[in-house]
């Protein structure tokens, strides 16, 4: 058996998110008679690591800040004792300290840096410190975003054979033979709604405010037809939390909704929903977007990634502007009419287009390409050694 | 298109020519003339069936000004998108179909806006850009993301140049009257961009896609040539020469309008933005008080400085300076500041 190549997964936390879900999917589906992985959370641990599976191991390192320099010679230790031959960093924290680390010298190995920014609504800019630490501590990127690999390119000044665009996949198994739960019997909704699940914390992004106006414009015939279980953390932003419960009271759309806080049965509450929507500002996927469409569900999703912009009008959902309440609305009400045989077909369409496009092993085997290329950049000329 | 006109006639023929032009050409075009005195109605009226889109002319019965009549426009439009113009303007061939190109390119974009060439009144260029005439032009090519705290405090946009979402449109009319203040008026395009960053994302295209022409008769003009550094001295000495109590009138006013810009952005549920518009606000009125008379005006510079407010005043720790001079220089009374 050839010699496994040994990756080093490397993220901030191990918190809920969908970047830190990424990291895992991929670290969990590298192909293991090729790979041998270590998951590194250089801050903290969190949540995410029971989901890792049982061969990978996680070492926290409790960094502190990004300069932290006595965490640059544990991780120094650690990618020697695992004898790591290459790096894939998640989010732009965590590749400014690998890339630290690469300056000053404790590390030299190939380093592919997965930018999941979800931030280019406000921020497209790429500072002095953020340009050097891409230029000196990147070999390839990997951008979730059309848009990002155009920034990695035109700001931060990576030659574009360098950049790759990698769409976010799913984990297509986890959301494969799930028991739906009765999500009208848990919440006591009326049987005869359409219960639709947005999955989305409450922070500013997820622009839950967008949600309550468009159903704002529901007719009161259409309000009774409908109802909307939001799933994710009230208390991530309790300020934000209260604009908005206080914003849907005043427009009395308070009483379609359903505040089901955080689950960790999201697989089994998608598949008991009729549809999935999800109203954000902007996000570079979003992921759950695949888990409405490996749940068979139809979606409402504002416009603002990757993703929606790839299954725009392919018949698996509604892609409408973003912060565009009408449009929202829009969408919803035609969701609505649906009967539940076409409610059924849009979402069958929308699994069969993750099974064929985003099933985790597709964009895995993508990435193990990547990293292909990236080893024989490194490998010497006699083709034999490691880079280190 | 919005466009708005008054006595223009010597340059609407070109202007509308130019428009016929266009690669993408506009559904409708709405006009808004705000009761011309010259052959402008006439030529519009005249020159719309031979245009290849529709035209809706409207004559206002009385003057009412650019941003007023600008708002009267903007009621009519019906499109996913509205792109402003004046009337003395020359737009490039591609202008629309690029700034239409950058809001289905990127669906987030609520407002984009353009550089361009300046021309003279013979339409010959004058060999600068629009943003060469403003200090924030270098700002704005090196982060074409327009902060909304940037867009609260620095006009940042020229009508013509700009194309935003309907949504923005819809958060911004009615035009509040506190746009019209007699000391710090706000004109149709600040405060519309000053809406699309506070309920969207605002971004900056550095093309020139138009020739914007400069002269004598505009209602708004640039500063070109020797003009720029004279104007700059003479906004630094008024500055100094604060104490009839002007400043602190403008500054509460564009405070005014601030909040009033916070308002609709909590509308929306756009609550983080309406905390930063306010924070702003709350600014201005800290350097109004720096005129007031009395004791711990020097303070207030310092607060300012502690809390970095001046990074979003675009002369930086120059206006903290200038603040450091008016808050020790003699006040020889309130002024008017107080009862502002």
């Amino acid at each position: 058996m050839p010699e496994r190549t040994n990756v080093l997964v490397v993220n901030d936390s191990m918190n809920l998110g969908g970047a830190e879900r990424v990291a895992v999917d991929i670290a969990n589906s590298l192909d293991r008679d090729r790979f041998g992985v270590t998951f590194c959370s250089t801050r903290s641990g969190g949540p995410l690591v029971d989901v890792l599976a049982p061969d990978v191991a996680h070492v926290s390192l409790g960094r502190t800040a990004t300069w932290d320099l006595r965490k640059v010679l544990t991780f120094r230790q650690l990618v020697r004792d695992r004898e790591i031959d290459l790096i894939h960093s998640h989010g732009r924290g965590t590749m400014k300290f690998i890339a630290l680390s690469r300056v000053l010298g404790a590390v030299d190995l190939p380093h592919v840096f997965h930018d999941h920014f979800g931030w280019l609504h406000v921020n497209r800019s790429a500072p002095r410190s953020l340009r050097e630490a891409v230029q000196r501590g990147v070999d390839d990127y990997l951008g979730v975003d059309q848009r990002l690999c155009d920034w990695a390119v035109a700001a931060a000044g990576l030659p574009a054979e360098r950049v790759h665009l990698v769409r976010s996949g799913v984990d297509v198994d986890r959301f494969t033979d799930v028991e739906p739960l009765d999500l009208r019997r848990e919440f006591g909704l009326p049987d005869d709604t359409v219960v639709f699940v947005m999955v989305a914390n409450f922070r500013p992004q997820k622009d839950h405010p967008t949600l309550f106006r468009a159903l704002a414009t529901l007719s009161e015939a259409e309000r009774a037809r409908c109802s909307v279980v939001v799933v994710g953390s009230t208390t991530a932003d309790p300020e934000y939390f209260a604009g908005c419960s206080s914003m849907a009271a005043d427009l009395g759309v308070d009483e379609l909704l359903t505040i089901a806080g955080p689950r960790d049965d999201l697989p089994e509450v998608l598949r008991g929903a009729d549809a999935g929507l999800v109203t954000s500002k902007n996000e570079t996927g979003p992921l759950v977007v695949l888990e409405y469409m490996a749940s068979a569900l139809p979606f409402v999703a504002t416009d603002t990634g990757e993703i929606t912009r790839q299954v725009r009008g392919t018949g698996v959902g509604w892609t409408p502007a973003p912060r565009d309440a009408h449009e929202v609305g829009d969408a919803i009400r035609e969701l609505l009419d649906l009967s539940p045989d076409e409610r059924r077909a849009v979402g069958a369409r929308g699994r069969a287009a993750v099974e064929a496009t985003y099933d985790q092993r597709i964009v895995t085997a993508t990435i193990e390409s990547i990293y292909d290329r990236m080893l024989e950049r490194v490998l010497t000329p006699d083709g034999v050694g490691k880079s280190t | 298109m919005a466009l708005c006109t008054w006595n223009g006639e010597r340059w609407i023929r070109p202007f509308l020519e130019s428009l016929a032009g266009q690669h993408h050409l506009p559904d409708e075009l709405v006009v808004q003339d705000d009761d011309s005195s010259d052959d402008t109605v006439a030529l519009v009226r005249a020159l719309a069936p031979t245009l290849p889109f529709e035209v809706r002319l409207e004559v206002n019965s009385r003057r009412v000004g650019s941003t007023a009549n600008f708002g009267l426009a903007l009621e009519r439009c019906r499109g996913r998108f509205v792109a402003l113009a004046d009337q003395d303007d020359v737009w490039y061939p591609e202008k629309l179909s690029r700034l239409v190109h950058e809001f289905e390119r990127d669906p987030i974009l609520t407002l984009v806006f353009s550089d361009a060439d300046l021309i003279g009144e013979d339409g010959r260029s004058l060999d600068r850009g629009l943003w060469d005439t403003r200090q924030v032009g270098r700002t704005l090519r090196r982060r074409p993301i327009v902060a909304e705290e940037l867009a609260a405090t620095t006009a940042l946009t020229t009508g013509c140049t700009v194309m935003m979402r309907r949504r923005v449109v819809d958060a911004a009319l009615p035009f509040p009257g506190e746009l019209e203040h007699p000391v710090a008026p706000m004109r149709h395009d600040r405060w519309l961009t000053l809406i699309a960053a506070a309920v969207g994302t605002v971004e900056a295209v550095p093309e020139r896609l138009l020739g914007f022409r400069v002269h004598g008769t505009q209602e708004t003009g640039v500063l070109v040539g020797a003009d720029l550094p004279r104007a700059v001295a003479s906004g630094v000495g008024a500055t100094l020469r604060s104490g009839d109590g002007r400043r602190a009138d403008g500054l509460r006013a564009r405070a005014e309008q601030l909040e009033v810009a916070a308002e609709r952005a909590e509308l929306l549920g756009d609550f983080g933005e309406a905390r930063t518009l306010r924070r702003v606000a709350g600014d201005h009125r800290r350097r109004a008080r720096i005129d007031e008379p009395g004791r711990g005006r020097l303070r207030l510079v310092v607060d300012g400085v502690r809390t970095h407010a001046y990074r979003l005043d675009g002369w930086g720790l120059g206006a903290a300076m200038l603040d450091v001079a008016r808050a020790v220089l003699p006040r020889a009374a309130a002024g008017r500041s107080a009862g502002a």
